[in-house]
């Protein structure tokens, strides 16, 4: 089980941005139909069923100022100090990158896939062969 | 194009790394311009894309590895002040204990169960 820190959780502010958000997208990756309202996050960013999003946002999450709209294809994972998986986005148009919260609905055999991305290297499989 | 980005390091170049304070050949073993310390993967905001936000030469901490198709591992830098990301590929004697930590960090810390992925 995960090994967390029991403190006081700061509960997330949703950060201004233009008003009139959409309740609802269409995923650009898998075309599945989206509500807006996440668990655990104000922000949903990414497809819960394939994790993919789209280029909108550019320094703070909801401010829409990038210009790209290009797809932006899951990465990698990385781990916040406190424990929480961070999914590292890559847009496949103006190669950016960018870095968001999972949500509570996320696909997690897709995740766990991402996670173990590093580990299924054939050369790296070797190497810990050879040390075992 | 190894051969164009080596001509325009020199052998004897070197550079001090932002956290550790090693003295590091900037010049990798495979012949290319190394851009993180290889010691402890800390790299420094200097070089951004074109038209981005200006350099802010601060300190950038490895976060993560991400694999490209071709099974390379690239780790990815994020910048301790302004937040900006980039990623960086992997060099030959980049310290193996601190590559193979980032790749199962994840892991140890799951989200949720794991419990239930092993009857797949």
């Amino acid at each position: 089980m995960p090994r967390r820190k029991h403190r006081r959780e700061r509960v997330q502010r949703r950060k201004a941005g233009p008003e009139g958000r959409l309740d609802a997208f269409r995923c650009v990756g898998c075309r599945l139909d989206v509500p807006a309202d996440a668990p655990g996050t104000v922000h949903r960013n990414h497809c819960p069923h394939c994790l993919t999003s789209l280029h909108l946002d550019d320094l703070t999450p909801g401010d829409r100022r990038a210009g790209c709209r290009g797809r932006m294809a899951p990465l990698s994972l990385t781990v916040r100090p406190d424990g929480e998986w961070m999914l590292i986005h890559h847009c496949v148009s103006c190669e950016a990158l960018s870095v968001n919260r999972i949500a509570g609905d996320d696909n997690a055999l897709a995740l766990l896939r991402i996670a173990v991305r590093p580990l299924r290297d054939d050369r790296l499989r070797a190497g810990l062969r050879t040390v075992t | 194009m190894s051969k164009d980005v080596s001509r325009s390091v020199l052998s004897t170049e070197t550079f001090d790394c932002v956290r550790c304070g090693l003295n590091v050949a900037a010049l990798a073993p495979d012949g290319v311009r190394r851009n993180h310390c290889p010691s402890c993967l800390h790299s420094r905001h200097v070089l951004d894309r074109e038209g981005g936000r200006p350099e802010c030469g601060s300190q950038m901490a490895p976060i993560s590895i991400a694999v490209l198709r071709n099974g390379d591992w690239m780790v990815v830098h994020r910048c301790s002040r302004c937040g900006e990301l980039t990623s960086n590929p992997i060099s030959g004697d980049d310290n193996q204990f601190i590559l193979m930590r980032m790749a199962v960090r994840p892991l140890a810390q799951p989200p949720f169960p794991l419990e239930p992925f092993g009857d797949l």
